[in-house]
């Protein structure tokens, strides 16, 4: 989907299922609007990530209807209007489940790599 | 997220959709804003900004199409969208729709009319509790006897206790008369023994049902007791709460009401009805001195038990053949000796029962089967030609096809599209074709009312789920191929003019649904034509007598106020009366009638080889209705007793000899007259003037000499050969085989054949009324023209014409305008071509030879296929041809000449219209 600019090449798919938890963590310090997610994720990501709006907005729209998100449209810190996103108590939960299990995949995926 | 919040949460997604695409767009836009204004930040001019800003943010019909189709519920939503499109698009085109919606109503309806039937008849099981575990005793095959006397069942009852219950319930010939004279008034009744109800778990409307002590001979304590049907309730009684306890006159014999079953529930028989219920024990009452219960010869009751839980039918059958040889001795009829081992080992089997008594389910199995697959080849031939429709839409929408396709609609999402219309259609035409059924069903039951048939056609869960497999199969066999095939046009086709470069290429596919509707067409015009040839044969059959001049009248005297000894007297004084009434020709008392009961008698003919010491002792004998075959080894001759004026009744030329007069009485020489076929089984086709006839029972029968032989008659069914047959006169007919008690000067129930001058003989209906209540007002009367009776002894024959032959002309017609659709429509396509064709020189001629050899090859192509079917699925229709090979050449050859014919027609009006083309206006347009 993600079209990919041939300059730059360093740049990662942001891998299989991890997109939502990525926005759970991103959301959890402070509400967002779609933009401001995006840039927060290339940022964190030391420019690795960049994700598309054709990927991040299904994935808030669905969050939202699982009631993970909630949703309000207020002016951003440039006056513009826009729709901020927030953790709801049931997104919490799934932040600390999604949290828990990337923390043993990856543990486990160390350990495998480091093992061969 | 609990399975409610979540419905929930799509549903309110759905209801707000506008909201939230309204929101989705404001969000895009804003996002593109903030990134845009974050660009000039950094120093970039606006307008690059704000373009760098829509590339990152792509396409943004794609995204929104994501985002929708990521939510859950997008499917559902989709759908609905679909379906509300679809919806539009009915409204826009409503001929369109209308026409597909009407040949699918017809196509499904007349389905489900003959599944309801099917189903009522054939498949349900009855409507009592448990009916798994009902079995009927049965002989085993070949014997095969469903039918026992009551001696037999007297015995069998004491050994009831082995299963949970057993009963006996009457079959067929139960009809009782409510008046008291004169003219008949039947009611269909039925014998049931005390247990019947509870046995079967049938739980009363009103009332009780019976007891034992109903079943007591003569009558219970309360005398004699009746139960009756829900609908004889409403339709005789107008429903009256206060019917219980009312007596109910039958036969002259008042009984007393004391329930009335429930409504769904018609006795043992799918197809069958009853209007009252008498137990057995009061059957000495009602038929006097015709009393069935003590003779061993009388095989009328049908014998049921319920197994019990954890019973076997072969348990239960191994328990019951210990029973057998202990019952058939201690009930042997008379006639057959001791050492008969044929009788006595004949075993007793238990057959299944859920689905009740076979009676008309063998009758019409056959036939229901074989006009399904009328009907489902109709509905084949009717999703052929909307196919047909669909895909010259299909052509229509391409440029709509094309430039979805091209804006980024998936492939799947335009098939899904076009299946939703399709299923649309097809669930509008299933639901007025439940209407059509509804209608179509009840009339076809209602044509088969002469058989006494009567089947309730509930609209329910089963016929339901059988209407909606019908149209969903229908949805995808018309909807599958212009899914297809509109899905398969490449994007680029929205860049060209509209027009019909690409349509071209569905040719392939339409030409093969036109060859295959006239394939299908041609199996059921062969299936109409060897039907309609067959009935038509059975209808032409040498009857060996005139039936439309003669009118028969019933005269039953089981419950008159007359001595049985005064019968014959009674009758003949009968007789005079109507042969003085003005117009009637002739007229004759008989002990039976053509197509009626029979009377068969094992006999020796003098100078014959067929003799009754060497023959088996196997084939009908004795007096009453029966199907079985006259083995051609076994020297059994049907009898008749007849009045002098017989033969000229009913025009039945004597050959040789002389006819019986009224010299011939009671106490002269035993004479008899015989027919052809009679003297070609005994006496190889010989004179059997002058022969002997020697009956082989009883001994002490007197020979009968053979006077003249006369012309060959139908005596029990149009369809089969004519049966060895002996006339003897009236007055000397009445034997042991006939009456066991021989003080008795006639049978109780004998038939008034009267022959009209000229005319309906209908008409001499009163007059002979008349005369029989002059001389006795107590005799029951029942009138059926001659030609009635044949005509209603053919309903099963005539309706598979009629039906067969009115979906052959819908399949014909259907066939022709998809042929004529497809031809117009290539033309149409191909009009520059023969413009050119035409401005270069080509004459009409050419053109319409041009277009007539497609037309041609489809038609003959499908003629050879539908041969071919034809020809495979006539065999199971063997069994319901009369005097036709199934491969019949000439009916074959006429449906493939029929639809050549039509064919070409349907071709050649396009044709023409091709050849008149103005190569001018043609090629001016283009």
């Amino acid at each position: 989907m993600a079209r990919r600019d041939a300059d730059t090449p360093e740049k990662l798919d942001v891998p299989q299922g991890t997109l939502e938890l990525m926005i759970l963590t991103i959301l959890d310090r402070e509400p967002l609007h779609g933009y401001g997610i995006s840039q927060r994720l290339n940022v964190l990501s030391h420019g690795h990530f960049q994700v598309n709006p054709g990927s991040l907005f299904p994935s808030l729209y669905r969050l939202e209807q699982d009631g993970r998100l909630s949703a309000e449209w207020r002016p951003s810190e440039n006056n513009r209007n826009a729709k901020y996103y927030a953790l709801t108590a049931s997104g919490r939960r799934q932040l600390d489940q999604q949290k828990r299990r990337w923390e043993r995949v990856s543990f486990a995926i160390a350990g495998v790599l480091e093992g061969a | 997220m609990t399975i409610v919040h979540r419905l929930a949460s799509i549903v309110s997604w759905i209801v707000h959709r506008n909201r939230v695409e309204q929101q989705l767009d404001d969000e895009i836009r804003s996002f593109v804003e903030l990134s845009a204004a974050e660009k000039i930040r950094d120093g970039i001019p606006a307008g690059e900004a704000r373009r760098l800003a829509l590339a990152e943010v792509g396409g943004i019909e794609r995204m929104k199409e994501s985002v929708r189709t990521g939510r859950h519920g997008a499917l559902l939503d989709d759908v609905a969208r679909d379906v509300r499109y679809a919806f539009r698009l009915f409204a826009r085109q409503r001929t369109f729709a209308a026409v597909i919606v009407g040949t699918l109503a017809l196509g499904i309806g007349a389905n489900t009319a003959i599944f309801s039937i099917v189903d009522g008849l054939l498949l349900k099981t009855l409507p009592v509790e448990h009916p798994e575990r009902l079995a009927q005793l049965v002989s085993a095959p070949p014997e095969d006897q469903q039918s026992w006397t009551y001696p037999i069942w007297h015995e069998f009852q004491r050994h009831a206790a082995w299963f949970d219950g057993a009963f006996a319930w009457s079959g067929f010939d139960s009809e009782f008369n409510l008046s008291s004279g004169g003219e008949s008034q039947f009611v269909n009744g039925v014998w049931a023994s005390a247990d019947a109800f509870k046995v079967l778990g049938i739980v009363p409307t009103r009332g009780r049902l019976f007891e034992p002590s109903d079943d007591i001979r003569g009558g219970g304590p309360g005398g004699p007791v009746v139960v009756i049907s829900y609908a004889f309730w409403q339709s005789h009684f107008g429903g009256a709460p206060d019917v219980i306890g009312r007596p109910l006159t039958i036969q002259r014999v008042p009984l007393t009401i004391v329930g009335v079953t429930p409504p769904g529930f018609y006795g043992v028989a799918p197809g069958g009805s009853f209007d009252i219920v008498v137990p057995l024990g009061a059957e000495p009452l009602l038929r006097g001195s015709e009393s069935r219960l003590d003779r061993r010869t009388s095989w009328w009751l049908r014998v049921f038990v319920r197994l019990k839980p954890d019973q076997s039918r072969e348990a239960a059958t191994a328990l019951m053949q210990t029973l057998q040889p202990g019952i058939r001795e201690a009930t042997r009829p008379p006639s057959i000796s001791a050492s008969a081992e044929g009788y006595l080992d004949d075993p007793f089997v238990l057959v299944d029962a859920s689905r009740g008594l076979s009676g008309f389910r063998s009758d019409y199995a056959r036939p229901l089967l074989v006009l399904m697959v009328v009907v489902g080849l109709v509905l084949l031939i009717a999703c052929a030609n909307i196919a047909n429709l669909l895909l010259a839409r299909a052509a229509a929408r391409g440029h709509e096809w094309s430039v979805r396709l091209a804006l980024g609609a998936s492939r799947g999402r335009l098939a899904r599209q076009l299946l939703i219309e399709s299923l649309l259609l097809a669930f509008m035409g299933a639901a007025a074709g439940l209407l059509v059924a509804q209608w179509g069903g009840h009339v076809l039951v209602s044509q088969l009312t002469t058989d006494n048939f009567s089947l309730d056609l509930p609209i329910d869960a089963r016929l339901l789920a059988f209407t909606a497999a019908a149209s969903l199969v229908a949805a995808l066999v018309f909807g599958v191929a212009p899914a297809w095939r509109a899905t398969r046009r490449p994007p680029i086709d929205a860049m060209r003019d509209r027009g019909p470069a690409a349509a071209g290429a569905h040719t392939p596919m339409t030409n093969g649904l036109v060859v295959a509707q006239v394939a299908l067409s041609l199996v059921l015009l062969v299936g109409a034509g060897l039907f309609l040839r067959s009935f038509d044969g059975l209808t032409r059959v040498p009857l060996g007598f005139e039936p439309r001049r003669v009118l028969l009248a019933e005269i039953d005297a089981r419950r008159a106020d007359l001595a049985p000894r005064e019968r014959r007297a009674t009758f003949d004084r009968i007789l005079e009366r109507v042969l003085a009434v003005p117009g009637v020709d002739h007229a004759a008392v008989s002990i039976t009638a053509p197509l009626g009961a029979m009377w068969s008698r094992r006999i020796d003919v003098s100078g014959s080889k067929l003799r009754s010491t060497d023959a088996p002792d196997v084939g009908p004998e004795g007096f009453g209705f029966t199907d079985r075959p006259i083995p051609a080894n076994v020297p059994l001759s049907m009898f008749n007793g007849v009045t002098p004026g017989w033969m000229a009744t009913f025009g039945t030329p004597l050959l040789a000899g002389r006819d019986i007069s009224t010299a011939d009485g009671e106490r002269s020489p035993r004479v008899a007259l015989v027919n052809e076929a009679f003297a070609r089984k005994f006496l190889d086709g010989a004179n059997p003037v002058g022969h002997t006839i020697r009956p082989a029972r009883p001994a002490s029968s007197p020979p009968i000499e053979i006077v003249g032989l006369v012309a060959d008659a139908v005596y029990r069914d149009v369809r089969e050969p004519t049966l060895p047959t002996a006339y003897v006169p009236f007055s000397q007919a009445v034997d042991r085989s006939l009456v066991e008690d021989t003080t008795q000067t006639a049978p109780a129930i004998v038939t008034l054949s009267v022959r009209a001058a000229a005319g309906s003989p209908g008409r001499f209906a009163k007059s002979i009324v008349a005369a029989v209540t002059q001389v006795n007002p107590t005799l029951s009367l029942t009138f059926e023209p001659l030609d009635g009776r044949i005509s209603a002894a053919l309903t099963r024959e005539r309706l598979l014409a009629i039906l067969s032959a009115a979906f052959g002309f819908l399949a014909l017609l259907m066939a022709s305008i998809g042929l004529y659709g497809v031809t117009s429509y290539a033309v149409s396509l191909r009009r520059i071509e023969i413009g050119i064709r035409l401005a270069l020189g080509a004459t009409a001629r050419s053109i319409v030879r041009l277009v007539l050899v497609r037309v041609g090859l489809m038609v003959a192509s499908g003629i050879v296929a539908g041969l071919a079917v034809a020809a495979l699925l006539s065999r199971f229709v063997a069994a319901l041809l009369y005097d036709l090979a199934p491969g019949d050449p000439a009916t074959l050859a006429a449906s493939a000449a029929t639809l050549a014919l039509i064919g070409a027609l349907a071709g050649w009006l396009p044709a023409r219209r091709a050849s008149r083309l103005d190569p001018t206006v043609v090629l001016h347009d283009a």
